[in-house]
């Protein structure tokens, strides 16, 4: 098992968090966390990059729709950006791919 | 020290003050001998063969609290013991100190006039004449008191840290039982009768110690149609239990005011999000809810169901197929104040099976190094597999597939299937 990786940076649009390797029940938390410590305006976009990530469970989603309920908070958007297919595919299941604006990479996500 | 201080000391001076010292240490020695037997800091006993004491130092006197003429020519080396110990110096000191002619470091007790007793480490060595005929016994007797304060103090600590593992073992017994208790608690005993059809159940937990959030039921509406669901709440432990205790109750209270599948779900989804909006917690689970409804007169089942963000189910044919029965585009329930929810429908014939799994099947890993996922296609080509059988059977093969993924089945999973028996179901028969 790969350990879950997250780095911070901000583009024009607002924060991009870069999520790698597994995010699952064992360390959800730590993007729990890093969520937590998110400067977030109003209007701004949180990007949640995810093209190194590996595997996304039950436990990842709830950190997802927790960083939506953020974004909604202060009247921020949420995107997704660069979902790997078996992760999309999980997202359709439970019906998230209606409700997260989805990108095929960051670059997309961060366009003003 | 002015002396010493100064660069340039007289030889003679110097000399003056070695002589002086090595007479202030002769004297030492020449006063020491005696004084040490006396007075040194352990007790020194001599007696004769048969034990009778013949000489006594003072430390082991005053130990004792004796005067030296009751002791010397009066008592014997026993009877300075406690019971305990006499018996000891008989069986097992006595006769090693004859066989060996020496024997150290004996714990013993020595009783003290007063009534107390202080615990000593004895060593003895016989005294032997010219001719090799032993002599005398010579006895030394060390002080064991802070010796045997230690090691009962570690006696202690050991049997304190042997008595909180004892408990800690018990506490975690008696929660592992409340746990299983509650654990079954979110899950029906049995299955209901429903007449003419075939339910079968599984239900695999991950960890005793983590309650899990799976759930599933079987239960009547009214007298011609059942209700069903399975579902996952997300997360674990405590908060996940009373998820899946609120959703299960609230499915069936729904149920019973509307059993259409979609409506049921949208009170569930609504009753979810109220209560865990603004919580900081956001809780919702993934649900697949549906109706049967028994046709005597075909001896077929129509299924409506409709789900709320859950995998979809199989449908496992008589004649050998197996398909899925897609609800794409379904919500999970309770994230959002209204959600949409697919709905299906589909009628099992005798030898149709349904079945419904919680993502814990699919989602198991597996391969040697535990990074593939057991997926769809795999499950598709098992059940197609197992097509034709009913639901026991089928419920069986995948407790059995469940079993084989081992440690790669890290989830809870929950399994329910349902299906219509066939004509040569000895239990048919029976009912018709």
């Amino acid at each position: 098992m790969s350990p879950l990786n997250i780095t911070t940076r901000d583009a024009g649009t607002g924060p991009v968090l870069e999520i790698s390797g597994e995010l699952d029940y064992a360390n959800v938390s730590a993007l729990q966390k890093r969520l937590d410590g998110l400067t977030l305006r109003q209007g701004q976009r949180l990007v949640l990059d995810m093209r190194g990530l590996e595997f996304c469970d039950s436990s990842g989603i709830t950190a997802l729709l927790a960083a939506r309920g953020r974004a909604e908070a202060v009247q921020a958007e949420i995107a997704l950006a660069a979902v790997p297919a078996n992760t999309l595919r999980v997202l359709r299941i439970v019906g998230l791919d209606q409700i997260f604006t989805i990108h095929p990479d960051s670059e997309t996500a961060t366009r003003p | 020290m002015m002396c010493r201080a100064d660069q340039h000391p007289e030889p003679q001076d110097a000399d003056a003050e070695k002589v002086a010292d090595a007479a202030a240490f002769a004297a030492l020695l020449e006063d020491g001998a005696e004084d040490l037997y006396e007075n040194a800091p352990c007790g020194y006993l001599s007696t004769l063969m048969d034990g009778t004491i013949a000489k006594i130092n003072t430390t082991l006197l005053h130990w004792l609290g004796l005067e030296r003429d009751e002791v010397v020519g009066r008592m014997r080396f026993t009877d300075l013991l406690t019971v305990g110990g006499k018996l000891y110096h008989e069986t097992h000191f006595a006769p090693l100190l004859s066989m060996q002619s020496e024997i150290s470091g004996i714990a013993l007790d020595l009783k003290q006039t007063g009534g107390g007793r202080i615990p000593v480490l004895v060593s003895s060595a016989v005294k032997h004449g010219t001719t090799g005929q032993p002599l005398m016994i010579r006895t030394t007797v060390f002080d064991a008191r802070d010796r045997r304060a230690y090691e009962e103090e570690l006696l202690r600590r050991r049997e304190a840290a042997e008595e909180a593992r004892r408990r800690a073992e018990a506490d975690r017994t008696r929660l592992q039982e409340a746990l299983a208790v509650l654990q079954q608690s979110l899950l029906p005993d049995t299955l209901p009768e429903v007449p003419g059809v075939r339910t079968a159940a599984h239900y695999h937990t991950a960890s005793p110690d983590r309650l899990g959030g799976d759930f599933y039921d079987v239960f009547a509406i009214d007298g011609k149609r059942f209700g069903f669901f399975l579902g996952d709440v997300c997360g674990k432990g405590p908060q996940a239990a009373a998820l899946t205790s609120l959703t299960r109750y609230t499915l069936r209270a729904a149920a019973l005011h509307d059993p259409d599948p979609v409506s049921a779900l949208t009170t569930l989804n609504r009753v979810l999000h109220e209560r865990y909006t603004g919580s900081g917690d956001p809780r919702y689970c993934t649900a697949v809810y549906g109706t049967l409804e028994p046709d005597p007169g075909t001896g077929t089942l129509a299924v409506h169901l409709a789900s709320g963000g859950h995998p979809p189910a199989v449908v496992l044919r008589a004649d050998g197929t197996a398909d899925f029965l897609p609800t794409p585009g379904g919500l999970l329930v309770g994230i959002l104040p209204t959600a949409r929810f697919t709905t299906a429908t589909t009628v099992l014939g005798p030898g149709d099976t349904l079945l419904l799994y919680t993502d814990g099947l699919t989602e198991a890993r597996t391969g040697q190094d535990r990074t593939g996922l057991y997926g769809d296609e795999a499950l598709l080509a098992f059940l197609t597999a197992h097509a034709g059988r009913p639901p026991h059977s089928v419920i069986e093969a995948l407790t059995g597939l469940l079993d084989s993924f081992g440690d790669g089945l890290d989830d809870d999973t929950a399994l329910l299937a349902i299906g219509v028996p066939t004509a040569d179901d000895p239990r048919t028969r029976n009912e018709r």
